[in-house]
C-alpha cells in the first residue's frame, strides 16, 4: 500500500485524457469530421469517382473515437491495487500532484464536489482550514494514509474530497478537542461522508432506465373510471421515483404485504401505527416496487396499481346515502372485474365512522374483506384501531394486522439524509449534518402527537424558515422549537439572557421581599437549564413552598413567571382546592378541546410556564399520585393518551402546612435550617404529606413570617405598584415615614403576612388618591403627599 | 497515444460493452412491446370486457350470451396482442439480426479505412 500521489499511474492519464476528449468541442469537432468523410465520400461515390471509398472509409475512425470516449471514458473505476492513486476520485486524480503539500490540499479539497459538501454540512469553512494548517503534518502522507482508513471506516468505494477532508482533521493533533468545540464528533464527520456516497449513489440511480411493463401492460385489466375518480393512483405517482425503504423493519413490512397477497386468504393488511411513522411511505415503496419489472416478485402482483380512496371527495359527490351506497359498490365492483387494482383506505377510520369527511361503510367492507377477493390496505393508528376493533369486532378479526414502529436514531437520520435533498430543492436552503441531529433530539423532545421519523421531518421543514444565509443550521432548529411550541431550548447565547440568569435573584427582589433560601433555590435551577445542564427528562426545577399566608409564596411564582419566563401569562395556576374528589383526577387530563382550562391542555399550549399548584395539601390524594409522573418524568398523559410535556415548566406547589409551627420557630429566634428536617418530618408522620410525594420536589423551601421591616419594603413595593396605575394620569403619591409607620402598625398580622398590608393601602392611600383626583385637587403633573393625619382621617 | 488505446480498447473491452448495450436493447424493446405479458396473457379477455361470472343461479340463455361475450372479448384481446406480438418480434428479430451482422464485423470496422483505400484503388464504383 502506498499513500502517495503517483502521477504515472494509468488512471491519472484516463483522467486527463478524459478531460481534453470528452469535451463538447472535441466531441462537435468528430462528428463534424464523420459527417463530412461519410457524406463527402458519398458524394464523390455518386460523382462516378472511386477515390470516396477512402473517405468513407476513414470514415469510421471519428466515429470509434466518439464510441471509444462515450464508453471507456465515462466512468473511471478504482484500480486494482489498495494503492492511494488507485483509489483516489476522479476529480482528485485532476487535482492533486507528487508536490502537493497539506497546505495545497486545503485549496484544492473546496473545489471538489465532496469536499465543498463535508464543509457546508458541518460548518466547516475555508478560513477554519487555513488556520489548521500550521499544525497539520509536514507531508501528505499520514493524511492519505488517514483517508485510506477512514474510506474503511465508511464503506467509501473511493477516496473521494469528502474522505480527504476528514482525513485532514484527524490527523490534527487533539482533533476530538477541535471538534468537541464544535459539537461535532468524528463519528458524525464519517456520518456525513456516507451520506455524500448515498446521495451521490441516488444520482447515479436516476440514470438507469426504469422498465414498467410496456405498452400493452394492462391489456388484460380492466377500466376503472369511477375509482379513478375518486382515488389517487400511488402507483402512477411513485413509478420509478426510487423511494428507498430506510427501515429494515420496513422492508419486512413491505415483504410481509407481498406475501399476504400472494397466498390465498384474506386479501388485506391493516397497517396500525401512529401517524409519521412511515406506514404511507410502506405504501408508497410497495406501489413502486409493484411496478418495477425488475424487482423479484410474484407474477400475481406484478404491475398490480395501488389507488389512494379519497373519502371525502366520496362524500361530497354523493347527494345522499343511497347514492354514497352506489357509489362504493360500483367502485368495488369495478377493482375486482378490473384484477389489478390494490385499495388502499389511508385513514381507514373514516370509512368506518359517521362524521364530517367520513363515511361507515363497514357493512359494505366487512363481507369484501372476508371474502378476499380484492387486495385492501388499510391505514391507520393504534387508537382508531383499538376503537374499530370495540366498536365492530367482526371487522378487526378479518383484518391481517401489521403495527409499523417507529424509526429509531439510526433510522431517523438515514431517512432525513434521504429527504433533504427534496426539502433542499423545494426551500432553495442548505441543511447541515447538526440541524439533522438536532431536528432529532428536540421533534423526540416537543411533538409528542407524531412519531419519528414524520416529527424530525416536520420540524426540519418548519425550521427552512429560520435558515441564515439559507443555511439550515441547529440554531434554526431550535429557533424553529422555540417559535413553534412556546420553549426555550438554546442555551442563553446573548449578554442579555446570560445577564438576566446571573442576577435572577436581584431582578426576583425587586419586587420579592426576603425568602431569601426559596429566590436562590429557584435561580440555581434556571441557571442549570439556561446554561443546558439540567435533566432533560424533569422539569426544570421542582418545588414545594411551606410557610405561613402572605409571605409571598404565590408572589415568587408570579415573579418568575414575569421575570424569566415573558409575563404573568406564563403562570399556569392550579387551585387546588378545587380537586378534592378523587374524579377531579380527570379534570386535570381534560383534553383541551373539552376543557381548555385542564392542566394538560394548558401546558400543552405553553410548555415553557411556571406551573403554581396553590394549597397543594388540600387537594386529594389521588390527584397527588397524578402529579407524581409530572414531578418525576416531567410527562402526564391526558386523556387521549397523549404525552404532554412539563420538562420545560418550573413546577412550584405551595402549601400552609406547617405554618404555625414555622412561625412559633422564627419567633423563638430559631433559623429555617436548624428546624427544617424537623419539620418535614413532622409533615410526614402527621400525614399531611406521603413520603414519596415530598421526595419527588427538588427541594422544600420554608418560608418565613415577615416581620415590621419586611413590611416596610412590602409597603414600599405596593405604593410603587399604585404609583404605576396612576402613570397614564401623570399622577404620583409618595407616604411620608410616619404615615408609613401608621400604615404598618395597622397592616401588621404575623398570621396574615402581608395581605392585610394591601387591604389597609387600597382603604387609605388610594381612597385620599381617588378623593383627590375627583376633587380636582390632582391634576396631571402633581404629587399626592400623605401625611399621617389624612391616614388617621381616612 | 490516445488512438492506440482505443484499437486496444476496441478488440477488447469494447466488443463487451457493445454486446451488453444490445442486451440492454433487446431488453428495453421487449419490456416496451410487453412481451412477457402478451405471452402470457394471449387468450384474456381484453380489458377485462364482460368480465362478469356467471353463477348457480344465472339462466342458461344469459350464460351462453355471457360464454360469447367473454369469447368475442378474448377474440379481440388475441388479435390486439397478436399484432403488438408480431411487431415486437420482427423489431425483435431485425435488431438482433444487425446487432448480430455488427457483432461479427466489430473486428473489421477498425479495418475500413484501408479497405476504402483498397476499393478506391481498385477503382470500384457503385
Amino acid at each position: 500500500m502506498k499513500n502517495s500521489f503517483d502521477p504515472k499511474n494509468p488512471r491519472v492519464k484516463k483522467a486527463y485524457q478524459k478531460r481534453i476528449l470528452n469535451s463538447p468541442a472535441v466531441l462537435v469537432l468528430n462528428l463534424v469530421i464523420f459527417i463530412a468523410l461519410l457524406f463527402g465520400g458519398s458524394a464523390l461515390l455518386y460523382l462516378k469517382e472511386s477515390i470516396g471509398w477512402t473517405p468513407i472509409g476513414f470514415s469510421v475512425l471519428p466515429a470509434m473515437l466518439i464510441y471509444w470516449i462515450k464508453n471507456a471514458l465515462s466512468y473511471i473505476n478504482i484500480g486494482k491495487t489498495d494503492n492511494f492513486t488507485d483509489l483516489i476520485s476522479e476529480s482528485l486524480l485532476l487535482s492533486l500532484s507528487e508536490n502537493t503539500t497539506p497546505a495545497n490540499l486545503i485549496k484544492i479539497l473546496p473545489k471538489t464536489r465532496s469536499g465543498s459538501f463535508i464543509m457546508a454540512r458541518f460548518g466547516l469553512p475555508i478560513p477554519f482550514f487555513n488556520q489548521i494548517i500550521e499544525f497539520l503534518p509536514a507531508a501528505t502522507e499520514p493524511i492519505y494514509a488517514a483517508a485510506h482508513d477512514i474510506r474503511e471506516v465508511t464503506d467509501s468505494e473511493e477516496i473521494t474530497g469528502a474522505v480527504l477532508t476528514v482525513a485532514i482533521i484527524s490527523t490534527l493533533p487533539n482533533y476530538e478537542l477541535l471538534l468537541n468545540q464544535m459539537k461535532l464528533t468524528m463519528a458524525d464527520l464519517h456520518q456525513g461522508i456516507i451520506w455524500f456516497n448515498y446521495l451521490n449513489g441516488m444520482v447515479k440511480n436516476t440514470k438507469k432506465t426504469i422498465r414498467s411493463g410496456g405498452i400493452a401492460r394492462d391489456f388484460a385489466f380492466g377500466y376503472t373510471p369511477t375509482l379513478q375518480r375518486f382515488a389517487i393512483n400511488l402507483s402512477e405517482r411513485y413509478s420509478g421515483s426510487h423511494t428507498k425503504v430506510q427501515q429494515a423493519d420496513h422492508t419486512k413490512i413491505i415483504n410481509q404485504i407481498i406475501d399476504t397477497f400472494t397466498h390465498g386468504g384474506r386479501q388485506n393488511v391493516a397497517l396500525v401505527g401512529a401517524y409519521g411513522s412511515g406506514r404511507s411511505t410502506i405504501v408508497n415503496s410497495l406501489a413502486e416496487t409493484l411496478m418495477n419489472a425488475d424487482t423479484k416478485i410474484p407474477h400475481s402482483l406484478k404491475y398490480r396499481q395501488i389507488y389512494s380512496l379519497d373519502a371525502p371527495s366520496l362524500i361530497s359527490a354523493a347527494k345522499n346515502d343511497g347514492e354514497l351506497e352506489y357509489l362504493i359498490i360500483s367502485i368495488l365492483n369495478e377493482i375486482y372485474s378490473a384484477k389489478n387494482i390494490i385499495l388502499c383506505l389511508d385513514n381507514a377510520h373514516l370509512f368506518f365512522e359517521e362524521g364530517p369527511g367520513s363515511v361507515d361503510i363497514a357493512n359494505l367492507l366487512v363481507p369484501v374483506l372476508e371474502a378476499g377477493r380484492i387486495r385492501i390496505v388499510l391505514i391507520m393508528d393504534d387508537q382508531k384501531f383499538l376503537e374499530i376493533s370495540a366498536k365492530n369486532p367482526a371487522l378487526a378479526n378479518t383484518l391481517n394486522k401489521i403495527v409499523v414502529k417507529p424509526a429509531d436514531r439510526t433510522e431517523t437520520l438515514k431517512i432525513l439524509m434521504d429527504q433533504v435533498p427534496f426539502f433542499e430543492y423545494q426551500k432553495n436552503v442548505i441543511y447541515t449534518y447538526k440541524s439533522l441531529t438536532e431536528a432529532y433530539r428536540l421533534s423526540e423532545q416537543y411533538i409528542h402527537d407524531v412519531e419519528m421519523p414524520g416529527k424530525a421531518k416536520l420540524l426540519l421543514e418548519s425550521a427552512a424558515s429560520y435558515a441564515i444565509n439559507n443555511v439550515v443550521t441547529s440554531e434554526s432548529v431550535q429557533t424553529a422549537v422555540e417559535k413553534s411550541y412556546g420553549v426555550k431550548v438554546k442555551v442563553a447565547s446573548d449578554e442579555e439572557d446570560r445577564a438576566k440568569l446571573l442576577n435572577l435573584e436581584s431582578l426576583i427582589h425587586d419586587r420579592m421581599i426576603d425568602q431569601v433560601e426559596a429566590v436562590s433555590a429557584v435561580s440555581n435551577a434556571l441557571r442549570r437549564a439556561g446554561a443546558g445542564v439540567k435533566n432533560q427528562s424533569r422539569p426544570i426545577g421542582t418545588f414545594l413552598f411551606l410557610g405561613p399566608t402572605g409571605v409571598g409564596k404565590t408572589e415568587l411564582a408570579k415573579t418568575l413567571s414575569e421575570v424569566y419566563f415573558g409575563g404573568e401569562g406564563n403562570l399556569i395556576r392550579l387551585d387546588m382546592n378545587e380537586f378534592v374528589a378523587a374524579s377531579d383526577v380527570s379534570r386535570l387530563i381534560k383534553d383541551g378541546a373539552s376543557d381548555s382550562l385542564s392542566l394538560t391542555a394548558q401546558v400543552m399550549k405553553q410548555p415553557f410556564s411556571v406551573v403554581l399548584l396553590d394549597e397543594i395539601e388540600k387537594a386529594h390524594p389521588s390527584v397527588l399520585t397524578t402529579l407524581l409522573q409530572v414531578l418525576d418524568e416531567g410527562i402526564l398523559r391526558d386523556e387521549k393518551n397523549r404525552e404532554i410535556s412539563f420538562r420545560d415548566s418550573i413546577i412550584i406547589a405551595t402549601s400552609n402546612a406547617g405554618a404555625n409551627e414555622i412561625r412559633d420557630k422564627i419567633t423563638a429566634g430559631e433559623k429555617i435550617n436548624d428546624f427544617k428536617e424537623a419539620l418535614i418530618e413532622n409533615l410526614i408522620s402527621s400525614g399531611e404529606f406521603k413520603p414519596e410525594f415530598l421526595n419527588r420536589f427538588d427541594e422544600i423551601c420554608l418560608f418565613k413570617p415577615l416581620s415590621k421591616e419586611d413590611l416596610l419594603q412590602v409597603l414600599d413595593l405596593i405604593i410603587a405598584s399604585t404609583n404605576k396605575t396612576l402613570e397614564p394620569q401623570k399622577i404620583s403619591v409618595t407616604v411620608n415615614p410616619e404615615a408609613k409607620q401608621i400604615l404598618i402598625d395597622k397592616g401588621y398580622d404575623p398570621k396574615m403576612g402581608a395581605r392585610p398590608m394591601r387591604r389597609i393601602v387600597q382603604k387609605t392611600v388610594e381612597n385620599i388618591v381617588a378623593a383627590a383626583i375627583l376633587s380636582g385637587h390632582a391634576t396631571p403633573g402633581s404629587t399626592l403627599h400623605i401625611t399621617p393625619n389624612e391616614i388617621e382621617i381616612n | 497515444m490516445a488512438i492506440t488505446e482505443m484499437f486496444f480498447w476496441w478488440y477488447s473491452q469494447g466488443w463487451q460493452v457493445f454486446i451488453a448495450k444490445i442486451r440492454t436493447w433487446l431488453s428495453g424493446v421487449t419490456d416496451f412491446f410487453s412481451m412477457d405479458s402478451l405471452v402470457r396473457t394471449l387468450f384474456k379477455p381484453y380489458r377485462q370486457i364482460s368480465a362478469e361470472s356467471a353463477t348457480s343461479t344465472t339462466s342458461l340463455d344469459l350464460k351462453f350470451h355471457m360464454f360469447i361475450d367473454r369469447l368475442v372479448s378474448r377474440l379481440i384481446g388475441f388479435i390486439s396482442r397478436l399484432i403488438l406480438l408480431i411487431i415486437g418480434t420482427v423489431i425483435i428479430i431485425l435488431g438482433s439480426i444487425l446487432s448480430l451482422i455488427l457483432i461479427i464485423l466489430w473486428p473489421v470496422i477498425p479495418l475500413l479505412p484501408i479497405v476504402g483505400i483498397i476499393l478506391s484503388i481498385a477503382g470500384v464504383i457503385l
